[in-house]
């Protein structure tokens, strides 16, 4: 399945600066393999030490939420995945 | 009622047919507790305060800085070392003397928010951290407060609007926490994000238009683009999950 990924702006330095990333994988989490396979820097900004995805990353495809599923919701062919950062500021 | 000098100056606004005198009644009625009179803080109090609503408590703990004046647009080269609340209710006041704006200059905590948003009909998120975010989402949704989010970081933000009981809360789409830290920001970011916050709340007290429930709005400055992700209200959410008299 190839899936687009859009990656959030603080993890452009992880993927030479490109905003999306083509992949492949039947879930989430096959996705985001690909994408470390490709760019290995940016496990340690998706995955804490546990390997478990860090609790302030949300993964959302087809602009809905993958909450609960996360890792393991499936995605089809030409499915959009979005990664996204909590942010805080004000 | 409005008075003449009210119909005057809300001329424009009141020509909206969504809006009208009826609508201006409310928008003269409405309390409103704004967490915050930084970034987002200013752009919110001052639309808020222009468009005619009648009291604002503005809670802030900090003074003014120097580098807070890229963005924080309340406060001015001359009232550094002000407490930002009495700066901001000094601008706020001279833009529209009828409103009436409480200030005050206090963190807020779990001991006294409560206390601090008593009355109040609405609560607008304008904060700087994570914690005090979700402080501020957990009273909203125990006292039945609509609240509206909005948060900035460089050139990006975000908004949603929450109705306690009904729609997702800020639990159910941010599970995590991030330490407190010195963020970049340009002050145009939370200018736009606390407009769409400001506009959001005059929808809802007028009761006009679609609110940003469910949906978080995600704003990319540099690219110009925004993004609407759907959310779901989450049965197992810390804060929502279990809330007795929940609407479905």
């Amino acid at each position: 399945m190839s899936v687009k990924i859009n990656i959030h702006p603080n993890l452009h330095q992880f993927t030479n600066d490109q905003a999306i990333v083509e992949v492949n994988g039947n879930t989430v989490g096959q996705c985001l393999d690909d994408l470390v396979k490709q760019f290995p820097e940016i496990r340690r900004g998706l995955f804490g030490k546990d390997g478990k995805l860090l609790n302030y990353v949300d993964i959302y495809v087809n602009q809905e939420s993958s909450y609960p599923e996360e890792l393991a919701k499936p995605v089809k062919d030409r499915d959009e995945l979005h990664i996204t950062l909590i942010i805080a500021g004000g | 009622m409005l008075t003449k000098d009210e119909l005057e100056r809300y001329d424009r606004q009141i020509m909206i047919k969504e809006v009208g005198e009826e609508g201006q009644e409310k928008l003269k009625q409405a309390r409103i507790f704004v967490a915050g009179a930084g970034g987002l803080g200013s752009p919110v109090s001052t639309y808020l305060v222009a468009a005619g609503v009648g009291v604002i408590r503005v809670v802030d703990r900090d003074s003014v800085e120097l580098s807070n004046l890229n963005r924080q647009v309340l406060h001015w080269d001359e009232d550094i070392g002000r407490r930002k609340v009495d700066s901001a209710t000094e601008k706020l006041k001279k833009l529209n003397q009828e409103a009436e704006i409480e200030a005050i200059g206090e963190t807020i905590t779990e001991a006294n928010i409560s206390q601090l948003v008593a009355g109040f009909d609405l609560i607008v998120d304008a904060m700087d951290n994570l914690p005090t975010r979700y402080l501020l989402n957990k009273v909203a949704l125990e006292k039945n407060i609509p609240f509206f989010h909005g948060a900035v970081y460089g050139f990006q933000g975000r908004a949603m609007t929450i109705i306690p009981g009904e729609t997702a809360c800020l639990r159910c789409v941010y599970r995590g926490v991030i330490p407190e830290e010195k963020f970049p920001v340009i002050g145009v970011t939370p200018a736009v994000i606390g407009c769409i916050q400001a506009t959001e709340v005059i929808k809802y007290i007028v009761g006009i238009g679609q609110l940003l429930t469910n949906r978080l709005l995600v704003y990319d400055g540099l690219n110009m683009k925004f993004t609407e992700f759907r959310v779901k209200k989450d049965p197992n959410c810390e804060h929502c999950g279990q809330l007795a008299g929940d609407k479905k």
